[in-house]
């Protein structure tokens, strides 16, 4: 395993650095601005296209959204609200599973010994390396023989089969670093192997935990190809592609109401990144160094 | 660096062990053609199958022996709409002409009847007890004495029928209507219950327990059980033309336009199937479902045994327990052996840690439950059978490399790797360049607040679903209401449509997420150059070195793990990726978007051809793993 540094330099390092600064402050912060500018202009037209209505949008392009079409989040809402709902529940749903499997696994192979722990874990290991188009086909054929296709557990069982792999890889590196002397402590306490698990590894796992969570959650409400491949039913269907579908619903695209629905889906994103941001950009850099 | 060999050796071992029971039946089958080519309209096959009553476009009735020999052909008026064979060898025609006629074995008329209006179809009991037909502006079902063509008693569904079956024994009739439902009738003539389906109904076969098949436009075959709830659905590559259902319920057998021919079992699995030249238009089960004849758009009727693919059906589960029982026994001798052997030098100590550690085993089984039967499963399966043709549940057949080898004189997937390269070259330079540009800009702000404000900003850019981003992109990119032809316009140039366009979709779907400052990639170039001592810095300064010479000599070599991992990422996740591609373009136009693994899905989800979209991934995962394996070996940095 290769590994890459990731630790953050300590604040007095910083102060010194400064003063060897040679780049003139102003040309970096206008080159900054017109890059998170451009990066972020397929999210202000949304915005800006989503409260107008299509003779507004076809008739003066640049002008204002005046009078604002506000009934276009009305109208998206009715339109999206079962796929979030859906994707939303999946996703807290198969994030759970993960982060409940991965923080078992996770506190066995970091400080159980068992026989056969190396060859578990290196079968574990590795699955990480079989990438998503092998397994996306017989999946699908393996899925839709079991009858689990056009179900919710489609979306739930594949995320927590596949996310758990790197789950426990990440709380186990995280519970290693966990000294093991607090177990031993525990258990000359009396404490059993289920009270120190729910006491002390579950309450010290937070952080990863959460990471995890996001992360996961994330991956599911972006997923797109595999609920297409395997929920036919849109009262089952997920966001991505209840997105692609409602493009299609109107017989006039009515674009106002569809930018609006972009902008909805974005709630629950907007809501996970205003929590739990630190823990995602954590989750994504460690997840990468790591492999 | 061993611990990724003893991985490579893991997974082979793991392909190796998991089991496979593949599935092949020979079927014998037969074809005969009528005197001309014309369209089949129905099929009916007698109680016992000696004999097949086939209704033509062409106004004829004609009837068979199993063997294929014309007995007789009864003229009609007009187009034969429905015929019904009786088990004394009688037949029933309905046809547009207006009348229903009733012919004997001998193919002597033996009634016809004159309803005044077109006859859409007959149907009829084995015994010939119950006889039914509908007619053309009616919203009746008639049920008429088959010896002497007097009408018995009418049910009136309240809509026009559009097709009709009668249950071999007349349990129950089935009347498809227009209005998407069907309606059971039973044997007094009273309307049991309506079921709904989506798309128009275009056939319906009944089963004695009052089960009803129903085919739709919707490309879709969907079984109702005895109490109306839904038992099934099947799906097929085009509208359906014919259904039929065995007398239990069990199977169910379908046409449809594109000519294919399937075989179902009740709870879903694709029994058998085969493709007929020309749109399928009628298929009929034997009495046992052991036969299943089926005719074309050009008059050919093709007799399939289909006895095997029941069979195995119906033993599949005996063979399979058999085989799982060997594998077992085969298991627990070298189980046996092996606790002989350890026996023998001692190490039998393994066992009690074995035993001591049952509940660390219990904690793990969830876990490894999962990774065996949806990873490791999929992922053997998928190596399989990319040496197959392979129809789940049906025929699959070793073809060897033939999948492979289609896979070099497929235009859309030697197109898709042109086009993968651009992807690729590009796609690495939109991975590197721009966020370890952003990346030193940021680092070398002086205030640490601002540094924060900055990565927010940038990753603020992923509160958009995936989706969602793509299809505003695609926005941008419309002829008539996107903002990039509207630039355009504002600066007096011409629009151009950039995804319609072949020689432009590639390059504009390239160009999607300008200015292509990846979040990842910019947080591990930033916590790179935060890593790198400030002493190196600190003294090249002194020895007078400027900036660039800084970031040349001392952060670029010093980013070159950061480099190899960003650089194996993208070209994992490039070589795969396909889900932009399917949203923005679908591959299109023409073939100018298309990459190999867009044609992988398409293999298995337009086309069916589970085999060579195995093959398809099979051959990605080859390169992406070769790709790993020289990552390993030869691009080691001092981080190793």
């Amino acid at each position: 395993m290769q590994t890459v540094p990731v630790t953050k330099p300590a604040a007095p390092a910083r102060k010194k650095r400064s003063s060897v600064r040679v780049v003139p402050q102003a040309i970096i912060n206008i080159v900054l601005t017109l890059l998170v500018f451009l990066t972020l202009v397929p999210i202000f037209f949304m915005v800006f296209s989503s409260l107008k209505s299509n003779a507004q949008i076809l008739g003066n392009f640049w002008s204002m959204p005046s009078p604002p079409q506000w009934g276009n989040y009305g109208e998206a809402f009715g339109a999206i609200w079962r796929y979030m709902v859906n994707t939303v529940l999946y996703a807290v749903a198969g994030s759970g599973l993960v982060c409940a499997l991965s923080a078992v696994s996770g506190y066995v192979f970091a400080k159980k010994v068992f026989p056969g722990k190396e060859t578990l874990f290196m079968m574990m290991l590795a699955m990480m390396m079989i990438p998503g188009v092998l397994t996306l086909i017989p999946s699908y054929v393996l899925y839709n023989g079991l009858g689990l296709t056009n179900t919710p557990w489609v979306i739930i069982i594949a995320h927590a089969a596949g996310g758990q792999i790197f789950g426990t890889f990440l709380c186990r590196s995280f519970m290693a670093g966990v000294p093991t002397e607090l177990f031993e402590a525990a258990r000359i306490d009396g404490a059993s192997e289920l009270t120190i698990f729910a006491r002390i590894v579950v309450p010290l796992s937070i952080p990863i935990l959460a990471t995890l969570f996001i992360m996961q959650s994330v991956g599911i409400y972006n997923d797109y190809i595999w609920p297409l491949l395997t929920i036919r039913d849109s009262d089952l269907q997920v966001i991505g592609v209840g997105l692609t579908v409602f493009e299609n619903q109107f017989g006039i695209k009515n674009l106002g109401v569809q930018f609006a629905a972009y902008g909805l889906s974005s709630i629950p994103l907007i809501l996970i990144f205003a929590f739990g941001m630190k823990y995602y950009i954590q989750g994504m850099t460690q997840g990468a160094l790591k492999m | 660096m061993s611990l990724r060999s003893r991985i490579a050796v893991f997974m082979m071992c793991a392909f190796i062990c998991t089991g496979f029971l593949p599935m092949e039946t020979a079927l014998g089958n037969a074809q005969w053609t009528l005197d001309e080519p014309d369209n089949i309209t129905s099929l009916s096959v007698s109680e016992d199958g000696s004999r097949i009553a086939v209704g033509s476009y062409g106004a004829k009735a004609y009837s068979f022996t199993a063997e294929g020999q014309l007995q007789f052909a009864l003229e009609a008026g007009n187009v034969v709409t429905g015929v019904a064979m009786l088990s004394d060898g009688s037949l029933l025609a309905a046809s547009d002409d207006r009348h229903l006629y009733k012919a004997d074995e001998q193919g002597r008329l033996q009634w016809d009847l004159n309803v005044k209006r077109q006859v859409k179809g007959v149907s009829a009991s084995h015994d010939g007890s119950v006889a039914a037909y509908i007619v053309q502006g009616s919203t009746n079902v008639a049920f008429i004495d088959a010896e002497t063509g007097e009408t018995i008693r009418e049910t009136d569904i309240g809509i026009a029928p559009k097709r009709i079956r009668v249950a071999p024994s007349g349990s129950f009739t089935a009347a498809g209507a227009t209005d998407q439902y069907v309606y059971l009738i039973d044997a007094d003539g009273g309307i049991v219950r309506k079921m709904g389906v989506t798309g128009t109904v275009e056939a319906v076969a009944a089963a004695e327990d009052g089960s009803v098949a129903v085919g739709t436009s919707k490309n879709e075959v969907v079984l109702f059980d005895a109490d109306g709830r839904e038992a099934g659905s099947y799906p097929v590559k085009d509208a359906v033309t014919d259904v039929d259902v065995s007398g239990d319920g069990s199977y169910v057998a379908v046409s449809d336009y594109l000519g294919g021919i399937y075989v179902f079992a009740r709870e879903g699995k694709l029994l058998w199937t085969t493709e007929v030249d020309g749109a399928g238009r009628a298929v009929a089960f034997n009495k046992d479902a052991t036969a299943l004849y089926a005719g074309t758009g050009s008059g050919t009727l093709h007799a399939y045994d289909v006895s095997e693919a029941i069979a195995s059906a119906e033993s599949g589960a005996v063979v399979r327990t058999v085989a799982w029982t060997i594998a077992a026994a085969l298991a627990l001798a070298l189980l046996i052996l092996g606790l002989l052997w350890m026996k023998r030098r001692r190490k039998l100590g393994v066992l009690r840690d074995v035993w001591r550690a049952k509940y660390i085993y219990l904690a793990l089984l969830p876990t490894f439950a999962l990774v065996f039967v949806f990873l490791y499963y999929p992922a053997s399966s998928g190596l399989f059978h990319s040496l197959y043709d392979w129809n789940p549940g049906g025929r699959t057949t070793f073809v060897g490399l033939a999948n492979f080898e289609r896979m070099l004189s497929d235009p859309y997937v030697t197109k898709g790797i042109g086009n993968l390269g651009l992807l690729i070259v590009t796609g690495l330079a939109k991975t590197l360049i721009p966020p370890l540009i952003v990346a030193e800009l940021i680092y070398h702000l002086r205030s640490k607040k601002t540094q924060y404000w900055y990565r927010t900003a940038f990753v603020a850019s992923m509160v958009i679903p995936a989706v969602a981003g793509l299809l505003i992109w695609q926005n941008l990119y419309d002829p008539n209401v996107g903002l990039f032809n509207k630039l355009l316009a504002f600066a007096g140039l011409p629009g151009h449509a950039w995804l319609g366009d072949p020689d432009t979709a590639l390059w504009a779907i390239i160009f999607i997420g300008f200015p292509f400052i990846g979040i990842l990639q910019l947080l591990v170039f930033y916590s790179g150059l935060l890593a790198i001592p400030d002493e190196l810095i600190e003294s090249a300064r002194i020895d007078g070195a400027g900036l660039w010479r800084i970031i040349r000599s001392i952060h670029l070599p010093l980013l070159a793990g950061q480099f190899k991992l960003l650089i194996i990422l993208s070209l994992i996740g490039i070589i795969q990726d396909f889900g932009g591609i399917l949203i923005v373009t679908g591959g299109g136009p023409m073939d100018s978007t298309y990459v190999p693994a867009l044609q992988m899905y398409y293999a298995a989800t337009i086309f069916n051809d589970l085999g060579y979209a195995s093959a398809l991934g099979v051959a990605m995962f080859l390169i992406i793993l070769i790709i790993t394996v020289i990552n390993m070996k030869f691009l080691k940095t001092t981080h190793d």
